[in-house]
């Protein structure tokens, strides 16, 4: 495994402890965020450091349950629970976006309970249009403000712009980091993609573009996979068990492409460099393809140029118990894949802690199924 | 459940059967018709200045639920592969398309022409209506309200997105239709909405009264006519109907128990079991009536409209509903409604697939609990799906819960 790799896989598997250390090493004060529709070129115009939320310490749910009923989606569930435990000394403050249900309402509990000093939420548009484009501009120029207020210290148009050419950079990194993965013998497996994409939710954007181009170097020196295995897309929302993509391509799958929010879903998007900052985040944010705000066609749209673009050879829709702007997707998503592309596909129910076996026994006949004669 | 004492219930009830009936029926004679999505829909009124048939498949649902059908329809849903956990209303609405039953209830809601939303409701609503728009390859307009997080503030571009999306929606309604909605007419269905909105706050009010005029059973029957029938002449009359009919109960101290045998006002929270209507009966055989719910007093009819200014009206009605901005929000209010309609104990629906109104609810439970030493029954249910409803659980819990009431 590559240097780079082997870090980013650190970094992932250690986020609190390697967030505490950045906050410590540059005394910046961090802002967590749900979900990739928060942009977080804002966060870091300001002089903070952003980094997406998520439930990164291994234990059953205790304190949420006080808050949060156990029909509703486990990560959100898991998230707060640690939030409410002081697990994350070191957040400052969270924007909560308009998503899931489960994520929106933690809000009002959220401004509640928790200890920290800054809270704001963001409505992000389900509708492409002038009038929703420019409504959530304005989002941003509020939730702007309220970071400058925060701060002390106003967000130049120079530094927002200096931003997104920043971002725009690690986007398109980790763009040309998966189009390797189109290759044949692709030199990147599922979960060092999975590893590449989650890093950069945690580690300030310009170490990590430097992590990803020590990759993209190593990768060169580095031979192709032995086993190329069978082609998958993985599709659903929050996907972020590595233990479920490790499992998955322990059983001879390679996963080459995905549709998840912790993947590909989180940097797809281009922001204009030349027009009204605020605007440019506004009109590419809005294009992010989450199921809470992308209609079942757009949807189909994106997997599809992504199953001929990688070549795959069967879909495995992972959804989360719970999940339900993905579970209402996925019937019809499902039909159209088998009909339109004619690819197999697999629906696994995942879950917050859940244990791999069971679905292990399914991916493997799932991709016993997929694997050609002979091979 | 033993059997239910026999107690007149107010004459309106009737006239709403009867008001459900013609609604049914308009459904499956008039055109256009279209599927509109119910809480805080600015675009119901819309559709009634335009000469559209709204059809309602949430109503349908709960319908299709005190048929018991609805659990049918749930299971038909959910062998084309939708969730368990899905929304009970999307599940009846999807299963009934797909069972293409030839005797549904009340006749069915038939084929939509077009399909109105607005993102005033659930998250996930945007869903079942883009589903629904791939399913009928019918028009989908959707007004896509923002989420208002601190409602006694809502800023004013809040507002003005509101409207332009209202407006835009009205345009693409014109472009349907092939002709004008008419200005003086839609001004003329936002002032009658707004008249059914005045006597349904009055007609709550009066609820404060001991004993209580209504009950629970009363108040969502009245529900129909402030939901469907927002913006017609035929709702004016009707909630002015109940209205007055009310009036006099509580003038004459009557109510659907008599002041010495209402021994307890309690609140409901969350959607009824729409399923076991029944239920409510036998918290009136022990004594206990339900002035209010949260979901009658702050999702529906809470915005004021004024036909000088119906696009602005129609926007705050999007905007001010508690779908669109969280039970917690409510938590307030509901602890002075609490005192204010000497409410003395809550029941409190723990709705497994409706997930709008179940974020926050335990923080209100526990403020109520903390704040007010209010006991507070927590039952595990579902709106429409009866399949997850345990009646054996939930009576032993409420015989155990009402001994405690004394």
């Amino acid at each position: 495994m590559s240097t780079a790799l082997e870090k980013m896989a650190h970094n992932v598997q250690n986020a609190p402890a390697v967030l505490k250390e950045i906050k410590t090493r540059t005394s910046r004060n961090m802002i967590g965020f749900f979900f990739p529709v928060v942009p977080e070129e804002l966060i870091y115009a300001a002089g903070l450091h952003p980094f997406q939320i998520y439930p990164h310490f291994h234990e059953t749910i205790t304190e949420a349950d006080v808050h949060l009923q156990p029909y509703l989606c486990s990560y959100v569930r898991a998230g707060w629970d640690q939030i409410l435990k002081g697990r994350y000394p070191f957040l400052d403050g969270v924007i909560i976006p308009r998503t899931c249900e489960a994520v929106t309402f933690l809000y009002q509990t959220w401004k509640r309970h928790n200890p920290f000093r800054f809270i704001d939420y963001l409505n992000v548009p389900w509708k492409k249009s002038a009038n929703t484009i420019q409504f959530f501009a304005k989002e941003l120029r509020r939730v702007k403000k309220n970071l400058e207020t925060f701060t002390g210290k106003e967000i130049s148009r120079d530094a927002l712009n200096e931003t997104i050419t920043l971002y725009n950079s690690h986007r398109a990194l980790l763009k040309k980091a998966y189009e390797l993965r189109k290759a044949k013998a692709p030199p990147l497996s599922g979960l060092a993609a999975l590893n590449m994409v989650m890093s950069g939710f945690i580690l300030d954007k310009r170490e990590h573009i430097q992590l990803v181009e020590q990759l993209l170097t190593e990768i060169v020196q580095t031979p192709p996979l032995p086993k190329p295995g069978v082609r998958l897309l993985v599709s659903g929302g929050c996907v972020i068990d590595t233990q479920l993509w490790e499992m998955i391509e322990s059983c001879g799958g390679l996963i080459v492409a995905d549709d998840v929010i912790n993947g590909s879903r989180s940097f797809w998007h281009v922001v204009e460099e030349d027009r009204e900052p605020l605007e440019s985040l506004a009109r590419a944010y809005a294009t992010i393809p989450c199921a809470f705000n992308t209609s079942i066609g757009d949807r189909y749209e994106f997997i599809s140029e992504l199953v001929t673009e990688y070549k795959v050879d069967g879909i495995i829709f992972a959804i989360n118990k719970n999940c339900e702007a993905e579970e209402f997707d996925y019937p019809e998503l499902d039909r159209r894949v088998r009909e339109r592309l004619k690819i197999p596909t697999l629906l696994i129910e995942t879950d917050y802690l859940i244990n791999m076996e069971p679905l292990r026994t399914r991916v493997e006949a799932f991709i016993e199924i997929l694997t050609p004669e002979g091979v | 459940m033993a059997e239910r004492k026999k107690r007149e219930r107010p004459a309106f009830n009737k006239d709403v059967a009867a008001a459900i009936g013609r609604h049914y029926k308009n459904v499956q004679t008039n055109k256009p018709v279209a599927y509109a999505l119910m809480s805080s829909n600015p675009l119901i009124e819309v559709a009634y200045a335009a000469g559209i048939q709204p059809a309602f498949p949430e109503n349908y649902a709960c319908v299709c639920a005190a048929r018991h059908v609805s659990k049918e329809y749930c299971g038909k849903a959910e062998t084309r592969g939708y969730a368990q956990d899905l929304c009970s209303y999307c599940k009846n609405n999807l299963g009934y398309l797909y069972s293409a039953d030839k005797n549904p209830p009340m006749g069915g809601i038939g084929e939509p022409d077009l399909l109105l939303m607005t993102s005033s409701a659930c998250t996930h609503y945007f869903k079942w209506w883009d589903l629904l728009h791939e399913i009928y390859q019918k028009p989908l307009i959707f007004v896509n309200t923002p989420r208002v997080m601190e409602p006694d503030a809502i800023p004013d571009y809040y507002v003005d997105f509101a409207q332009r999306e209202i407006e835009e929606a009205i345009v693409e309604m014109e472009k349907i239709l092939g002709t004008d909605i008419s200005h003086k007419r839609l001004a003329q269905t936002v002032n009658q909405s707004d008249q059914v909105v005045q006597y349904w706050q009055k007609l709550l009010e009066l609820q404060k009264n001991v004993p209580s005029p209504l009950g629970l059973s009363d108040l969502t029957n009245a529900l129909f006519v402030l939901i469907v029938l927002a913006g017609t002449r035929e709702g004016v009359e009707l909630m002015k109907k109940i209205y007055h009919e009310t009036a006099r109960l509580a003038e004459e101290e009557k109510g659907v128990l008599t002041r010495g045998e209402e021994k307890h006002r309690l609140l409901w929270l969350n959607i009824p079991f729409w399923y076991n209507l029944k239920l409510l009966g036998y918290f009136e055989d022990r004594g206990c009536v339900f002035p209010i719910s949260d979901y009658g007093k702050y999702v529906w009819g809470t915005t004021r409209m004024d036909g000088n200014r119906s696009i602005e009206g129609l926007a705050r009605k999007a905007l001010g509903g508690e779908l669109n901005t969280s039970v917690d929000a409510h938590m307030d209010r509901i602890l002075e409604d609490i005192r204010s309609y000497r409410i003395d104990g809550v029941i409190a629906h723990s709705n497994k697939s409706c997930r709008v109104l179940s974020v926050g609810a335990l923080d209100v439970i526990e403020a109520i609990r903390k704040t007010l030493n209010i006991p507070v029954l927590i039952l595990d249910g579902d709106h429409a799906d009866e399949r997850v409803y345990s009646e054996t659980e939930v009576m032993t819990r409420i015989d155990t819960f009402l001994d405690m009431l004394g």
